[in-house]
């Protein structure tokens, strides 16, 4: 199937799409109260983890796109 | 007989240049170089954590060399004869290579990392491995104390902390215990160190510099690079450890010639830039300083523009990225229970935690990651440099929770450039954090961001920035 649009334009409608809805939990820490022994820092870590997969999941991912391996000048 | 030379803080903390320049006019020798600041190593380092592991005899051997080099005008540029120490993550025969971690502590690789190679070619002389937090802060930490040495003390106030993960090589090249230093970045352990110690910082563009004889922490974000005391000596070092290496699959190839000279011309350069970054977002104490710099970086002549970084989930897809690389590189380390043994709970279970990350979303960070690369790409045929503060604050406290510190006080909704550090790392762009002014009392850094291969334009606005202001000169406290 041809591609309508360059990569670029769309990785302009993925990002316009995300656009104010989010804030990177990792950016952004709660200011809970910390955990208090190695299960419960476990438990945050996971926590962490899903919610990042919950942002990234947010993002409209076109399906020619792969994984970055390369950067070019 | 020679009168001993007087190593005064003058000559201590000179540049790569100013060293050079004395050696080959034989005011003094390698070898009394050498061991000036192999013995300040050794006093001084553990003032601060800062030292992994003392070189000097080593080093003093090595100079005899470059001092027979020189005496029959064999000169090899001028890293020729300066001393220098690097993150204790990269291999060095003989010696334990710690990689920062008690489960590594009696650990010995041996191989030479490239990038050392390629400084002891050029004549340079390699006086000590320096602290690092462990595993090069693995996929998170929670406190400064997070490593075998210590925690890193700023030399500009030991109650705070230095940055990290290239803690030792920041506060090293700080305090005048080594001219120069090679420290790595995942996302932010150069840049970070650079501004809270007060020293100028280059992340190179991924790929530029090998990495062969590291410790892999994230296989596609990794980069090595130099902390020193300006823009012109971090392209002096950076086009020594530049170029393709088959031992590191990620190399690009390219070889780094420093020539700021031919740089454009600043009036033809744009800068982009969020205002929000100099006013609601720093600390006020930071404000005045960074508000500053930005005046005196637009007094350059340079173009700005007000732009917007493409809107992603940053920390997210950086988190994601380094958990999952990161687990899987130590999955020994967690699987033989060893990984107990490391200094901060949350990252003993930040590693635990990033074995469980599914493949799927491995992959789909790592595909939104290229999103990420083309919307860098689009800003930056918009602009040619991104400037922001390295950090909207000074250094913390040894003692704060490192993850707790932005909660501190109300952010706009606008968060300007506030994630460059780790979109910058996702884009695999260069960085260079050049020192700005104070807060409090602690240095302040301002970074500059520009496309794959545009070091030689950062470091030419950076040593320009240098010629006209002195902030890269201030010494901490003796």
């Amino acid at each position: 199937m041809a591609l309508t649009f360059t990569r670029r334009a769309l990785a302009g409608i993925a990002a316009a799409a995300a656009l104010g809805k989010r804030e990177a939990a990792a950016q952004s820490p709660q200011a809970s109260a910390l955990p208090a022994n190695p299960e419960e820092e476990l438990t945050a870590v996971r926590a962490q983890n899903k919610a990042n997969m919950e942002q990234i999941a947010k993002i409209a991912l076109p399906l020619a796109t792969e994984p970055a391996t390369h950067f070019k000048a | 007989m020679a009168q001993k030379p007087n190593f005064n803080d003058d000559i201590i903390f000179s540049t790569i240049g100013e060293l050079n320049a004395k050696l080959r006019a034989r005011e003094f020798s390698a070898v009394e170089l050498a061991r000036a600041f192999g013995e300040r190593l050794e006093r001084l380092g553990p003032r601060y954590n800062a030292l992994a592991l003392p070189l000097r005899e080593q080093a003093m051997k090595q100079a005899k060399a470059v001092d027979e080099d020189i005496k029959i005008g064999r000169l090899r540029g001028m890293l020729q004869g300066v001393p220098f120490g690097v993150k204790d993550l990269l291999a060095y025969p003989g010696h334990p290579t710690t990689w920062g971690a008690k489960p590594y502590a009696a650990q010995v690789i041996n191989q030479t990392a490239t990038v050392i190679k390629k400084l002891e070619k050029a004549g340079g002389l390699l006086t000590g491995k320096l602290s690092m937090v462990e595993l090069a802060g693995g996929p998170s930490y929670r406190y400064a104390r997070a490593s075998f040495q210590g925690p890193g003390l700023n030399p500009w106030d030991r109650s705070r902390w230095s940055g990290g993960s290239s803690s030792g090589s920041g506060i090293a090249v700080a305090a005048g215990l080594v001219p120069y230093a090679l420290g790595s970045e995942t996302s932010g352990s150069i840049l970070t160190p650079s501004a809270f110690c007060g020293v100028t910082g280059l992340r190179p563009t991924y790929g530029l510099v090998s990495r062969s004889g590291a410790m892999a922490l994230s296989w596609t974000l990794d980069k090595i690079g130099p902390l020193c005391r300006s823009a012109e000596d971090c392209g002096l070092v950076l086009q020594a450890i530049a170029g393709g290496d088959a031992g590191d699959p990620a190399s690009a190839g390219k070889s780094f010639y420093y020539a700021p000279q031919f740089a454009r011309a600043f009036k033809d350069i744009t800068i982009g830039f969020a205002s929000v970054d100099f006013s609601a977002i720093p600390d006020p104490a930071a404000q005045p300083d960074l508000q500053k710099a930005f005046e005196q970086i637009k007094a350059l002549g340079v173009r700005v523009k007000e732009v917007k970084l493409p809107d992603f989930p940053y920390g997210a897809l950086v988190g994601t990225i380094i958990s999952a690389e990161a687990a899987s590189i130590f999955e020994p380390l967690i699987m033989s229970g060893q990984v107990d043994q490391l200094a901060d709970q949350k990252q003993i279970a930040g590693l635990k935690a990033g074995l469980e990350i599914p493949a799927k979303d491995y992959l789909r960070a790592m595909r939104v990651r290229s999103l990420v690369q083309e919307g860098f790409a689009e800003l930056l045929s918009d602009v040619d440099i991104l400037i922001a503060p390295t950090r909207s604050a000074p250094a913390p406290k040894i003692s704060d929770p490192l993850d707790r510190i932005a909660t501190n006080r109300p952010l706009p909704a606008n968060r300007g450039f506030s994630a460059l550090i780790p979109a910058g790392n996702l884009a695999g762009l260069p960085g260079l954090s050049l020192p700005c002014g104070f807060a409090n009392g602690m240095p302040l850094g301002i970074q500059l961001v520009g496309r794959p291969f545009s070091e030689n334009m950062l470091l030419a606005v950076g040593r320009e920035y240098q010629q006209r202001t002195d902030h890269h000169r201030k010494r901490p406290p003796a």
